[in-house]
């Protein structure tokens, strides 16, 4: 299915302007040669609310001068029920941008509860279309499951943070997937690491980091505080040798570092400062390496709020964040509480809150939007690659929604937008942009993560 | 010769006549959907809720706790009917193992 490209691995000087495979040369040329987005792939669910209807794969018209904005144009209805789609990725991105006949043109597209990987052909960007599908028994055989997030690693191949075992227990690993994008092999040596969730890379650093969530027995069911008492969700990050696949330092976050979900490096190759935000203790925290070691401090604490009947506090849950292609701010959004944020990160060991939107969750000012309710709050982001349209959606996981938002479940989620003024520091809800996955011909869908065609601040990396 | 009741919460029902193999088996093989996600039985999906007779989990039912399994609830992924047996099915009952821990 890839055209053949192994004779033409080799890597040329990143000096030499020689640009002949996918992506941009640096985050700069993204920023300032990119196209403006005009279509979104954006991941839909039906588990958890319609029992025959499998989960879609969205393409979403974001062209403002399009007859078609704002509605679904196409989705690749995938050939079973029960999958979750969640996280999704690319067979490409700007770290092969040096390797000629390579293209990104191929989603990797995994279902989290079935261990089921879907790989769709975007040749036609508004028609995408299967070109195959790898059964859970292949991901099984590894003895993985729960496919997370999908990263292209430089040169063609694939990787996948997998949360558990092949029974849905611990330990998670990585797999990896071939030029072909058939299963390889494990990536990991077994027995690295516990837990699973997040990962990012930074070649230039030999540096990846992996993050925690739980094992998929733990975490699929739904939110039980009684595993947070047992030590059932991970609060340590992972900093491995990329080069030779292996945890050179394990830092433990506390208390205060609970489910430390979604990890950004900056995206500058030459920088080794991240984040990732402790979802329950709802923390940010910054991550650096100084003389060979990686150093965490906690640099944002969202309060948690009283609701008037309630037993506890509730914590803003901090669920996803992403950075900028410049490097200059940091997005986040508090699910629960119904808040996006943005901070300028020029310093990131200081971050400067800039500017905030209070919408959907129990506390946002804004609840309902075109006449239609929003129920949840904030939750996965994707932002223009200009930096000046930032796009969410507000489902979360199908049984955790249900817990915590239950009229997701009638209502179906929504896909929202706010304008970006980067030189400001500002947000504007765009209250003329609503995507509305309640209202689809075979009843509410839940919407996840989006990404676009040609690349973005949550899936590019820089060797 | 047994039967296995299905019972959904909107009021439908559905009877299988000896079933083979797990509730969820049985249940696809006579065209009736359920949901499901792992078959595993780790994610919880399946969750349905025994209503009469027995059933038995093929191996562990990870995805439920002690106070679940006590209050009936089963993985209809690994369960296989012991005999004649009546379980409530559909999206609806696994939301009942969770509520919001703030609330
Ligand atoms: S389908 Fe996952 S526990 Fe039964």
């Amino acid at each position: 299915m890839a055209t053949d490209h192994s004779h033409d691995h080799e890597r040329t000087d990143h000096a030499h302007h020689d640009h002949s495979g996918p992506g941009y040369m640096t985050p700069q040329a993204a920023v300032e040669n990119a196209p403006r987005e005009r279509l979104a792939y954006v991941m839909g669910n039906h588990v958890g609310i319609d029992e025959t209807a499998p989960d879609f794969l969205a393409v979403v018209d974001v062209d403002p001068d399009s007859d078609s904005y704002c509605q679904l144009v196409d989705r690749v209805d995938l050939p079973n029920v029960g999958d979750e789609l969640h996280h999704f990725g690319w067979n490409a991105c700007s770290s092969s941008c040096h390797i000629g006949g390579l293209e990104r043109r191929y989603l990797v597209v995994p279902g989290n509860r079935s261990s089921r990987l879907h790989i769709v052909d975007t040749e036609d960007r508004e028609h995408p279309e299967i070109a195959k599908v790898i059964e859970p028994e292949a991901v099984h055989e590894y003895d993985l499951s729960a496919p997370h997030t999908v990263h292209c690693i430089g040169g063609g191949t694939v990787v996948i943070s997998m949360l558990g075992d092949a029974d849905g227990d611990l330990p998670g690993g990585f797999l990896e997937l071939d030029d072909e994008l058939n299963v390889k092999g494990r990536w990991d040596p077994a027995g690295e690491i516990d837990f699973n969730y997040d990962f990012w890379y930074q070649p230039r650093h030999d540096a990846m980091v992996s993050s925690e969530w739980a094992a998929p027995k733990t975490y699929q069911p739904g939110f039980d505080i009684e595993d947070v008492e047992a030590g059932n969700y991970g609060h340590e990050l992972q900093f491995w040798s990329w080069e030779d696949r292996k945890v050179e330092q394990t830092v433990d976050l506390g208390e205060e570092g609970l489910i430390p979900l979604e990890v950004r490096f900056l995206h500058t190759p030459e920088h080794a400062h991240g984040f990732v935000d402790a979802a329950l203790s709802s923390n940010i925290f910054h991550f650096w390496k100084r003389d060979g070691e990686w150093h965490t401090e906690k640099v944002i604490d969202f309060e948690s709020r009283e609701l008037e009947g309630w037993d506890m506090p509730v914590p803003a849950l901090p669920t996803d964040i992403l950075v900028s292609m410049d490097d200059r701010y940091l997005y986040g959004g508090n699910w629960l509480h119904g808040e996006l944020w943005m901070y300028d990160i020029s310093d990131p060991a200081n971050p400067r809150h800039a500017d905030s939107l209070s919408v959907g969750g129990y506390f946002g000012d804004v609840q309902e939007l075109q006449g239609r309710d929003i129920v949840g709050g904030p939750q996965m982001l994707q932002l223009s690659l200009d930096g000046e349209r930032l796009y969410w959606t507000t489902s979360l996981y199908s049984t955790w929604d249900d817990q915590f938002f239950p009229e997701e479940a009638e209502k179906g989620s929504v896909m929202l937008k706010a304008d970006v003024d980067p030189r400001r520091g500002t947000m504007t809800l765009d209250e003329e942009f609503l995507v509305d996955f309640g209202d689809l011909p075979d009843g509410p869908a839940r919407a996840h993560e989006m990404r676009w065609p040609d690349g973005d601040c949550t899936s590019d990396v820089w060797e | 010769m047994s039967t296995l009741r299905l019972a959904w919460r909107d009021g439908r029902t559905a009877a299988v006549e000896d079933p083979e193999g797990t509730v969820l088996d049985a249940a696809e093989a006579a065209g009736l959907a359920l949901p499901f996600g792992c078959r595993t039985g780790a994610c919880g999906t399946c969750t349905g809720r025994v209503l009469a007779g027995e059933v038995s989990h093929d191996r562990r039912p990870r995805a439920l706790k002690r106070r679940h399994l006590d209050d009936g609830y089963v993985l209809l992924c690994i369960a296989t009917p012991d005999g004649d047996c009546a379980v409530e099915v559909g999206a609806e009952v696994k939301r009942d193992l969770l509520a919001n821990p703030f609330r």
